[in-house]
């Protein structure tokens, strides 16, 4: 198949390299979430409790789960590019967990009929819908091209992951501006935008990391 | 006699700073050993043709190596994701050239043993496991597979396909 390998091509090809650095990874996709907070900040405003500087639990709440989420899952997508046998971390697994919080918590608000007083915001809904997936997918960018450099060997779980966790981090930088207090909105629109992410990270990012 | 895992780690972080000679050694060592960690696990003809392939792969992406970390399970990871490219891939070849003579030479200590393709294959469902040893890593057809395993030949293929689709999702699994 390689009738032209030669070991002697390999070493005279040989030059320095910098072992990639997961903090060195995770830089770029932090500044992705800066850029974006920023930018929803400076063009459409922030939210008023934080305005006021009393956020509300709600919001702080919503802005910790989602970097947990982000952070977590950015980091176990960014540990995939240096594979080991034996490198089982499942921190991400923990953190997903932790944004089930919100859709349970819409679940049982429904099932408890508080819903009817609380009906789900359709318009701003998808405007926070496009808006999350707009910054997840800049926020995604520099995660692929970081995997591509790597060497990922579980390209499927890279995929979910690259979503989960671009998902997470492009919410958190919308919710500095995003208006919504109730749990159902944050819920039905955040999870929804989050899922999304997470669906076109597994049928989009496998393709672009084989290697 | 190949080089323990201090050596070769030794060696790739050398290599990683553009030590031509550490490197030369690295690669002719980790030839070696991807000869042992292979045998038996694909067809005599291909092992050569993997064997390079994971060197190319090692040297692609010989910055995705931790000097903070264990060498040899990062090579195993490597190889693994070729190996299981490589039984996606259609290929015919006669039983009889599995080389089982190279088999048992007494590599796999303990970390060897955690890190083995027997280790990944364990993993799979008996019958996954069966069906890929028979086709893909002996070279049986799939009417021979089906006759020796007593799967009708629609199943044996369907336990090849799951079974390679889970091996890609457990290659980092000790």
């Amino acid at each position: 198949m390689h009738n032209n390998f030669s070991i002697d091509d390999l070493v005279n090809d040989l030059t320095p390299v910098k072992p990639m650095n997961i903090n060195r990874g995770l830089l770029l996709p932090a500044i992705m979430v800066v850029a974006f907070a920023t930018l929803f900040v400076t063009q459409l405003g922030l939210r008023a409790d934080l305005a006021a500087g009393i956020p509300s639990m709600v919001t702080l709440m919503r802005g910790g789960v989602l970097i947990l989420l982000g952070l977590a899952t950015a980091h176990a997508v960014l540990r995939m590019a240096q594979p080991s046998v034996g490198n089982g971390s499942q921190g991400w697994a923990w953190a997903v967990g932790a944004a089930l919080l919100f859709p349970l918590s819409a679940l049982i608000i429904t099932i408890s009929n508080i819903s009817s007083d609380m009906p789900v915001n359709v318009n701003n809904g998808w405007y926070c819908f496009k808006m999350c997936l707009s910054a997840s997918a800049a926020t995604a960018i520099p995660m692929i091209l970081w995997l591509r450099k790597g060497a990922p060997t579980s390209l499927e779980r890279a995929g979910w992951l690259t979503g989960l966790a671009a998902g997470g981090l492009g919410a958190f930088a919308y919710s500095f501006h995003c208006p919504f207090t109730s749990v159902i909105d944050i819920s039905v629109w955040y999870s929804g935008a989050i899922g999304t992410s997470a669906i076109i990270g597994r049928l989009v990012v496998p393709h672009l990391i084989r290697w | 006699m190949i080089a323990n895992e201090e050596t070769l780690k030794n060696l790739m972080v050398r290599s990683q700073g553009g030590d031509k000679q550490s490197y030369s050694v690295l690669l002719e060592q980790t030839g070696r050993w991807l000869g042992r960690y292979f045998s038996n696990k694909i067809s005599s003809d291909a092992i050569d043709d993997l064997i390079q392939e994971t060197l190319i792969s090692l040297h692609r992406k010989r910055d995705s190596f931790d000097p903070s970390r264990a060498y040899l399970p990062w090579i195993a990871a490597i190889a693994r994701y070729r190996w299981v490219d490589r039984l996606r891939q259609t290929y015919k070849h006669q039983a009889s050239t599995l080389d089982f003579d190279v088999a048992e030479d007494g590599h796999e200590d303990v970390v060897g043993a955690k890190i083995s393709i027997d280790r990944l294959l364990t993993m799979l469902p008996d019958k996954q496991a069966e069906a890929i040893q028979l086709v893909k890593v002996e070279g049986y057809s799939i009417a021979e597979a089906s006759n020796q395993t007593g799967q009708s030949e629609s199943l044996v293929k369907v336990n090849i396909h799951r079974g390679l689709k889970k091996l890609a999702t457990l290659i980092e699994s000790e």
